[in-house]
């Protein structure tokens, strides 16, 4: 059975997307990512066009960040302020994100700049993961606990515009927060993801803020910059495919939260090293991609005029 | 379906036996193609009769060509090339109102130099537009030698065709009892919206003896034409829509899993 896509104007194997949406949210509702950067590649793979892959994502992860900051919100797990500060760069950020994507793809390297892009991205986060679970398992074998400093003291705290943040027990400087809110922005806009995985080690290690803290924060202020992304390509690069969103969004918040069960019943280090795998899998796809010679050389985008 | 077919054939036959030496009659079994949610590409019926006077010539070859030309589009077409060992875009070309869907079908293999001569088919589709340069826009031509562009060109037919939007084939016209022709043709489900021609020959010794033409609509209907003007004409709109349909989902999915957990 397949469901025609009204903005992407083909038509799509409806049980393929919805296990592509389950799949996701359930990584996502497991490591307590938002998924956008599995979702856009793999919607790549599937034949969806680059600029209605990465604006889609960014609606769906309106929905599963949602869905995620109200569990932390309910256990005052969320600094507003912070989300505020936040915001007001990520704010600017995606404004600029939006229009580098839509000079990008009037002159048609929007393909290559995604593929590189999510390389680093990927091959980062994989990885990272790859490491840190290896360590854990390591660690446990061995029977090691490991101790981590709560709190940072650095360039971040001697910078002017000092503000209380109550909630992080925190009095530093909004110029780092607001720069690391304009870049998650711009890689948003460009991207379709939320920024999760950048933004929690940011805010841990520039901004010292406190572990417990950080996810339902970052959560709360990624909901308001996929929705300001989803706005600004709805209204400049008409990217949005409703029909797409609506069933990755349905299929993603189920998955999300079996992902969240399964999470308390399995041991985590495993999965994550599995997910680190998966990940670097998807990034060697793009970089072969990239550096293989390609059967067809020539590729072919339709001018779409306004009927 | 085969009924209604049969019957007009029929109808078609008598009305043109009457009449002069050589006919051509064509009918199709839909008008229009619609879009809807479940659209996955369709297959069109193009069928009808032809006439030959035998009296004047025993030998004379007989022949029908269908052409199907779509709605005109502008496309952007890419190279990659090697850079660093990374394979990236380089040089383009803008084609304006070329065809996005062309289809060419025989009764039987016709000769190229008939093609050219008359016009038709997709490699003299571009070689006209070559000659008189109308076709490229000066800001997005970064080809100017005429052989590089003779292989943008061929790349625009060879990329069309491999994502089934260009056809041409020499032997997908049926005959049935000598005088009556049928044709299958494969409307994919990337095709684009918007008026298409179709263009039927009846070629004999080589000459083009009649033609008759008409028109089909490809429309999007119901929920797709309405999800579809509702993003080009409201953007604003719809990406609030959207957002929402987001929100009640993603909250609504954090309750009922709420109570689950409770249970």
């Amino acid at each position: 059975m397949s469901i025609y896509l009204p903005i992407a104007e083909l038509s799509v194997n409806i049980f393929l997307l919805l296990s592509l949406g389950g799949v996701v949210g359930f990584l996502s509702g497991m490591f307590g990512l938002g998924g956008g950067f599995l979702m856009t590649p793999l919607l790549i793979f599937m034949g969806i066009p680059t600029s209605i892959a990465v604006a889609t994502s960014a609606n769906q992860i309106v929905a599963s960040s949602i869905s995620g900051t109200l569990g932390h919100w309910r256990q005052g797990l969320v600094d507003f302020k912070m989300g505020g500060v936040l915001l007001i760069g990520a704010f600017f950020g995606s404004i600029l994100g939006v229009w580098i994507f839509s000079r990008l793809v009037a002159i048609g390297q929007i393909d290559t700049v995604i593929s590189i892009l999510y390389f680093i991205l990927l091959t980062g986060i994989g990885l990272s993961m790859l490491i840190e679970s290896s360590k854990v398992i390591r660690d446990r074998i061995r029977r090691k606990s490991v101790k981590r400093k709560i709190h940072y003291h650095n360039w971040a705290h001697r910078l002017p515009f000092k503000v209380k943040f109550y909630t992080s027990k925190l009095y530093i400087s909004v110029i780092p927060p607001i720069l690391i809110g304009f870049v998650i922005g711009i890689l948003s806009a460009t991207m379709g993801i939320g920024g999760a995985f950048i933004l929690i080690p940011a805010m841990i290690y520039f901004l010292g803020m406190p572990t417990s803290k950080v996810i339902g924060t970052s959560l709360f202020q990624i909901i308001f910059i996929t929705a300001l992304v989803t706005m600004l390509h709805a209204t400049t690069t008409f990217a949005v495919d409703a029909v797409l969103a609506f069933f990755l969004i349905i299929s993603s918040v189920i998955g999300a939260q079996v992902g969240v069960l399964a999470a308390n019943k399995l041991r985590g280090e495993e999965i994550r090293a599995l997910l680190a795998i998966i990940v670097l899998g998807v990034a060697t796809k793009i970089a072969l991609d990239l550096l293989v010679e390609p059967n067809e050389i020539f590729n072919l985008s339709v001018i779409r005029v306004m009927i | 379906m085969f009924k209604k077919f049969f019957i007009i054939i029929y109808v078609l036959i008598i009305q043109f036996l009457c009449t002069s030496s050589f006919a051509l009659v064509i009918g199709s079994d839909q008008e229009e193609i619609y879009i809807d949610a479940n659209f996955s590409g369709e297959s069109l019926l193009v069928f009808g009769a032809f006439y030959s006077d035998p009296s004047q010539s025993r030998d004379s070859k007989s022949d029908i060509l269908i052409e199907v030309v779509g709605p005109l589009e502008d496309v952007a077409l890419r190279k990659k090339e090697s850079y660093f060992g990374f394979w990236l875009n380089s040089k383009s070309i803008l084609f304006n109102d070329i065809p996005g869907f062309y289809y060419l079908s025989s009764t039987s293999e016709i000769s190229n130099e008939f093609l050219n001569k008359n016009q038709i088919g997709l490699l003299n589709y571009k070689r006209s537009e070559i000659d008189n340069n109308s076709l490229i826009e000066s800001n997005l031509s970064e080809v100017k030698s005429i052989n590089e562009q003779e292989e943008f060109y061929n790349a625009l037919v060879r990329t069309k065709t491999s994502e089934n939007l260009y056809k041409q084939v020499f032997d997908e016209i049926e005959i049935i009892d000598g005088n009556l022709f049928r044709s299958y043709i494969d409307i994919p489900n990337t095709v684009p919206v918007g008026e298409y021609n179709v263009n039927l020959y009846l070629i004999i010794d080589n000459q083009v003896t009649q033609k008759y033409s008409y028109n089909f609509m490809v429309t999007r209907v119901g929920i797709e034409e309405a999800i579809y003007s509702f993003s080009k004409n409201f953007p604003f709109f719809y990406g609030l829509i959207s957002l929402i349909i987001a929100i009640i989902i993603g909250w609504s999915g954090s309750e009922i899993f709420k109570r689950f957990r409770k249970v």
